[in-house]
């Protein structure tokens, strides 16, 4: 029998048969599709042209994260429009309002390792980390999809990414997705998955930020393959035990296009320059660089690892006189955590201004748009030119402790100084739980 | 199919948000048209102009970045009559094609082709002629080249003018 990839174990066999004669696409049958009030908007007019109904609406993972709540009137009206059809499709609703898609999928217990997964939004990959294939279409194809219930896709080839080495405390994953992107390039991986193999011991947290910036590196998923730490995360947000012998895994001696290994050893934390991600450099390159505004959030770091190190390092503090610290939560429940155990009130002690969750800032949509010639530090998923408001904007890419770390001084710098001095147990005595518990500052 | 036209040249890794950025994100589409390329660096700012008929050739991962349908939908907008690019994104190059418009690789298009030259896409011999040389086209799976003979995703699986 032939070894396989996850990606292969999960997709082989949902069809039996290409689309065309020939071809390499199959219509392979989805398990859940997620949709936001953006890119669903635009599929609605031509949708209900057909007559048709969703083919399975309680398959749908259906939520309002773009115009959440919305700034301009056109943005009600667009929001209302999917409200609406939300209504007449009869689509659950329990989701609306409480957060950004991707981390209200990963929060569900709807989404279980070797499950299929589209969204209409290329981070849908994110919730790869739950070893998963998770895949971002455009509204066209989703509107496919939410017509018959499969999706046409091809059966990529797989990238191996192991991770070994020991964790350093100041390192996130954001500079592994950064230094990965580094290496392969922006187009690095189109077409193709990424697989990852951790044997660091990488917080959930950060899987996710990993798994979210695949798509950074063209990646069509980004799956980590399950382990005890994915079991822990589940066992702990189910509140039942999953059933890890049915967990498909890759096959030893599956084919792979090709072959990475990152020693956290070795790494050191990364940001990636202003306008794409061509240019990733370690953080002491850019020492002394100043920042008009701070961004900790997104679906690729605003979660309880991220707010709780910038809480950690800004405990007791200021953030720089006249700098903007903008801190948006990736989902309304990291929101509620955060209220429980002080993070928010440590953080607005500090001076932070606290957005509700939504896509915010780092889709330029609103709550911390940026102007020409200003400096952004964000832990959000991407730099592009006029992404968070002005093109001429400039828009700097790294971990919520480099960020973290931006804020305290205005300026960008290697963040590993902020440890100097300091034993690990300083951090370890911190009173946020799970980035100690996960080894993040342990 | 042959498809003639003056060249539109764009780089390597121009993303999504530079050839439409999100501010412009509507279902309006006198708006949606307003956004083209308007992030795009000063020197290549082409998105205003009369755009009709122009072929778009862009060098390596073309359309890298968001899945916002708007981003492709915007190229119909303007008029634009295909998408030829060393290499182009995977959602990208599936909502462009998805809309009925042709994307197609040319792994050995060269570096600096000129803007505003007259360039021919032949569909049928599968290559590309500009400046009176024929690049040729990477092959395409027979499920694309079906999409775009019926002229879009849509059409394909039998839902006529959508």
């Amino acid at each position: 029998m032939t070894a396989l990839t996850l990606t292969e174990k999960i997709l082989r066999g949902k069809a039996p048969e290409p689309i065309l004669p020939g071809s390499k696409y199959y219509q392979i049958p989805v398990d859940w599709v997620l949709g936001h009030d953006a890119t669903i908007a635009l599929l609605i007019e031509r949708f209900q042209k057909t007559g048709a109904r969703i083919w399975d609406p309680s398959r749908c993972f259906f939520a309002a994260d773009h115009f959440a709540p919305p700034s301009t009137p056109e943005r009600a009206d667009i929001l209302n429009r999917y409200l609406n059809f939300v209504d007449e499709q009869a689509v659950p609703k329990e989701l609306l309002f409480k957060g950004i898609s991707h981390q209200l999928l990963v929060e569900d217990s709807r989404c279980q390792p070797g499950t299929v997964i589209c969204g209409a939004d290329s981070h849908t990959v994110m919730a790869g980390a739950i070893g998963c294939f998770a895949t971002g279409l455009g509204s066209t194809d989703i509107m496919a999809v939410l017509l018959t219930g499969k999706a046409i896709l091809p059966i990529p080839e797989t990238i191996k990414v192991s991770f070994k080495g020991d964790l350093p405390p100041w390192l996130f994953g954001k500079d592994l997705a950064l230094e990965i992107i580094r290496r392969i390039g922006e187009g690095g991986a189109v077409d193709r998955v990424l697989e990852y193999h951790d044997q660091s011991g990488l917080p959930m947290d950060s899987r996710f930020t990993v798994s979210n910036m695949s798509v950074e590196a063209g990646a069509t998923a980004g799956i980590f393959v399950p382990d005890d730490l994915l079991y822990d995360y589940l066992c702990e947000r189910d509140n039942a035990l999953p059933e890890k012998e049915s967990w498909l895994k890759p096959d030893s001696g599956a084919h792979y296009a090709d072959e990475i290994f990152v020693n956290l050893k070795e790494l050191s934390p990364l940001v990636a320059l202003p306008g794409d991600l061509s240019r990733i450099v370690p953080a002491s390159e850019l020492e002394g660089q100043a920042v008009g505004q701070i961004f900790i959030g997104s679906c690729a770091g605003g979660r309880l690892e991220d707010l709780a190190i910038a809480a950690s390092l800004l405990k007791g503090r200021q953030v720089a006189p006249g700098v903007r610290l903008v801190v948006t939560p990736a989902s309304q429940k990291i929101y509620a955590e955060c209220l429980r155990n002080g993070i928010f009130q440590t953080l607005t002690e500090a001076g932070a201004m606290i957005t509700n969750s939504s896509c915010g800032a780092c889709g330029g949509i609103d709550k911390g748009l940026i102007g020409a010639g200003e400096a952004c530090v964000s832990t959000s998923n991407r730099n592009f030119r006029g992404r968070m408001g002005s093109p001429d904007g400039l828009i700097y890419l790294a971990s919520p402790l480099t960020a973290a770390a931006a804020a305290l001084t205005g300026r960008l710098g290697d963040p590993r100084k902020v440890f100097e001095g300091k034993s690990r147990e300083d951090f370890h005595s911190n009173p946020w739980p799970r980035p100690t518990e996960t080894g993040v500052l342990a | 199919m042959i498809l003639t036209g003056k060249a539109l040249v764009m780089g390597n890794n121009v993303n999504t948000d530079v050839l439409h950025p999100s501010c412009f994100f509507s279902l309006d589409d006198k708006r949606v048209r307003e956004g083209f390329m308007k992030a795009a660096s000063h020197d290549e700012q082409v998105g205003s102009g009369d755009l009709t008929g122009r072929i778009l050739i862009a060098g390596d991962n073309f359309g890298c970045g968001s899945s916002r349908e708007t981003g492709a939908r915007v190229f119909l907008l303007a008029g634009i009559r295909a998408v030829v690019a060393r290499s182009i994104a995977r959602i990208f190059s599936r909502n462009v094609r998805n809309l009925g418009l042709p994307a197609v690789e040319c792994p050995d298009l060269p570096d600096q082709p000129k803007d505003g030259e007259e360039v021919e896409l032949d569909l049928n011999k599968w290559c590309l002629r500009m400046n009176s040389e024929n690049f040729p086209l990477k092959p395409i799976d027979p499920f694309w080249k079906a999409v775009m003979k019926a002229g879009g995703l849509m059409p394909f699986l039998g839902f006529k003018d959508l």
